[in-house]
């Protein structure tokens, strides 16, 4: 009852007209960075970031959820219309959008995809205001040895969940995310480790040009690299644009089973928004007794993907708050965010600032609100966004991706390494590589670096502690078992063992 | 080009060996601040050798993976593909490491927006007369967009810009 007292007083104090202004444009904007493909949700967030330097704690915090909960919610546009998704995060709902766009019903299809992506969050929002308090708390009890294997545990995850076929790919970027976090001073004797003799790398690689690079400027590449789109067959039928009232009671369970799915695979480190959806869907198709409309126009396929994938937004900023681990490539982005402006997200947050994880839920209630209300209200128009060509909106975003990191320390510098992250992660992406486990290295980097040393420091360089405290001890327990299921071997015999689980992999 | 095959895993592979190696000798010869007399345990050169000693062996692995030849990927894309996207790493790469500094960022924003989309703006007609309303209209566009961003930056963010 506290928690809804404290959520309700948080949900209160953005009930002014400037922050429903607010709200309205961060997610509208969002709605349309996440439509056009190309545009990704960490792009978004990343670039919006460099827009919120002179708007206060709270604004700013709540325009980046507001674009962060549209963007996730607005790459179910492409997906259905184009079976394109506009993020990777709409994967799962081009399976089933797509084919009702193609029998006529792509505005029910969009209805669809509004009410389950509402109702996903809104899951998320209950289980992070749950969660999040007591996470907190157990947090306080991670000590050096702790955080250090929460960092190995959270890229070792990553690397697993989104290297697809070949998990090695995922632990080298996160390796490779690891290591530029060793460029600058260290984080205990401030020594400078790897600047090259330039003085501009002291202070390390900044998280949001290396973000708006990996996530900007490789996206332009990919996008004028891919063949264009065939915008052609955008059907505009007179079918519903709400959902029936029916459908979704029909699919409840879908929707709550999704939405805590989403949420749980949001908590983990790294994972993101793709992996939420395809887990949920996989789940419904497993329990549906429509299964086998399931790939060829399912409404209930539709609405596990889209619950799942708005889910994971709010899941993925429970350790984000708590842990200040991100528990997806956009969710990292909003901690660099935090940091900017004076949030310090960790295990002390419950003691430091015990009403911000309310004021966050209720940030992503009202985004929650605005997707319902313009994807509902505006499902036609958004239609029109798709047919903005490639050629005029990528110079422009990367002329932001250019001004975006410029904007936070006025140097040059960091344009140029905006530009050597995009190049570098158009290579890797090109080559398999997946992103989220090179960003959350990036992040984890100085957790693991001090947390590992002081912790040598501590136990006058015994190893002992690392494995046989309690929950250092799971820890290990839990990267061996990942490690274990990604080699070949384990592998085939799960396979084997969960036939069903094979049919959902990517 | 296919990168996305066993042989471009194979160059990755010896790269990344080559990163780690690097990473693992960068840590072992870095200051180990014996002056300071801190804790053995806690050299600044440790995490970066364990790094690099982990990367060499993924890429291990990676190369070990690579040895069985797939097959390249259905629909892959052609030339057209990488054309495009060297075309725009260019002109991005001139736009942010040559204009920008060197000319005003008006300017600068606007010479390479209206270059972008007259390149990569051709699906006009022919003749003299559709070549130029292409180039005015990638004109009108990149002055159009660069003063909107510069005043944007400039004066609602109270940005300086480049």
């Amino acid at each position: 009852m506290d928690r809804l007292t404290e959520f309700l007083s948080a949900l209160a104090g953005f009930a002014t007209l400037a922050a429903l202004f607010h709200v309205s444009w961060a997610t509208l904007l969002g709605i349309f960075v996440g439509s056009l493909p190309g545009l990704t949700a960490t792009m978004g967030v990343a670039l919006l970031t460099t827009l919120t330097y002179t708007l206060d704690r709270d604004t700013a915090i709540l325009v980046l959820i507001c674009m962060y909960v549209g963007a996730i919610y607005g790459g179910s546009r492409t997906a259905i219309l184009l079976n394109i998704p506009g993020t990777p995060a709409s994967a799962a709902t081009a399976l089933d959008g797509y084919p009702l766009a193609q029998r006529g019903e792509a505005a029910y299809a969009m209805a669809l995809a509004t009410a389950g992506s509402a109702l996903g969050t809104i899951v998320g929002i209950v289980l992070l205001v749950l969660l999040a308090p007591p996470l907190g708390e157990a947090a306080l009890k991670f000590g050096s040895f702790e955080f250090f294997w929460l960092a190995v545990f959270g890229i070792v995850i990553s690397g697993q969940l989104t290297g697809g076929a070949a998990p090695i790919k995922g632990y080298i970027a996160g390796i490779l995310g690891l290591m530029v976090a060793m460029v600058g001073s260290d984080g205990i004797h401030a020594h400078v480790r790897f600047n090259f003799g330039l003085s501009e790398l002291n202070g390390g690689i900044g998280l949001i040009p290396a973000m708006v690079g990996a996530f900007g400027f490789a996206e332009v590449l990919t996008v004028m690299w891919r063949r264009r789109p065939d915008v052609a067959d955008l059907r505009r039928g007179a079918d519903r644009v709400l959902p029936r009232l029916a459908d979704l009671w029909r699919y409840r369970w879908t929707i709550g089973r999704s939405g805590v799915i989403g949420t749980m695979v949001g908590i983990i480190p790294g994972v993101g928004e793709d992996i939420g959806a395809w887990a949920s869907y996989a789940a419904a198709r497993r329990l549906s007794p429509e299964r086998a409309e399931f790939g060829n126009g399912s409404k209930e396929g539709l609405t596990a993907a889209e619950t799942g994938n708005s889910a994971v937004v709010p899941g993925a900023l429970i350790p984000a708050l708590t842990l200040a681990v991100p528990g997806s490539a956009p969710a990292a982005v909003l901690i660099a965010a935090l940091f900017i402006h004076g949030v310090r997200p960790g295990p002390m947050i419950m003691l430091e600032q015990p009403d911000f994880i309310y004021s966050v839920a209720a940030m992503l209630f009202l985004a929650t609100i605005a997707i319902a209300v313009f994807g509902l209200a505006l499902a036609r128009i958004f239609v029109q966004v798709l047919k903005v060509p490639r050629e005029y909106l990528m110079p422009v975003v990367f002329a932001l991706c250019v001004i975006g990191p410029f904007a936070l320390t006025q140097r040059l510098f960091d344009v140029w390494v905006m530009v050597g992250f995009g190049v570098a992660g158009f290579v890797l992406r090109q080559m398999n590589f997946p992103m989220p486990p090179l960003v959350l290295g990036i992040i984890l980097g100085d957790l693991l670096d001090k947390n590992l040393r002081r912790g040598l420091t501590l136990s006058d360089g015994d190893l002992t502690p690392f494995f046989t405290r309690p929950i250092s001890a799971v820890f290990v327990a839990l990267i061996l078992l990942t490690i274990l299921a990604s080699l070949p071997a384990v592998r085939r015999a799960l396979g084997r063992l969960l036939p069903a689980a094979r049919g959902a992999d990517r | 080009m296919q990168l996305d095959s066993a042989r471009a895993d194979r160059v990755a592979a010896m790269v990344l060996f080559a990163i780690g190696m690097a990473s693992l000798y960068g840590g072992w010869t870095m200051d180990r601040l014996e002056v300071r007399r801190i804790h053995p345990a806690s050299i600044p050169g440790l995490v970066p050798m364990i790094l690099g000693l982990l990367l060499a062996v993924c890429a291990g692995l990676l190369w070990l993976s690579a040895r069985r030849e797939r097959p390249a990927a259905e629909g892959g894309a052609g030339m057209e593909s990488w054309r495009d996207a060297g075309v725009a790493l260019g002109l991005c790469l001139v736009y942010a490491l040559v204009l920008v500094g060197n000319l005003t960022f008006f300017w600068a924003t606007a010479i390479f927006v209206a270059s972008f989309v007259a390149v990569f703006g051709g699906a006009g007609g022919q003749g003299g007369r559709a070549l130029f309303l292409r180039l005015a209209a990638a004109a009108g566009f990149g002055l159009a967009s660069s003063g909107l961003i510069a005043v944007l930056f400039r004066y609602a963010f109270l940005v300086r810009l480049p």
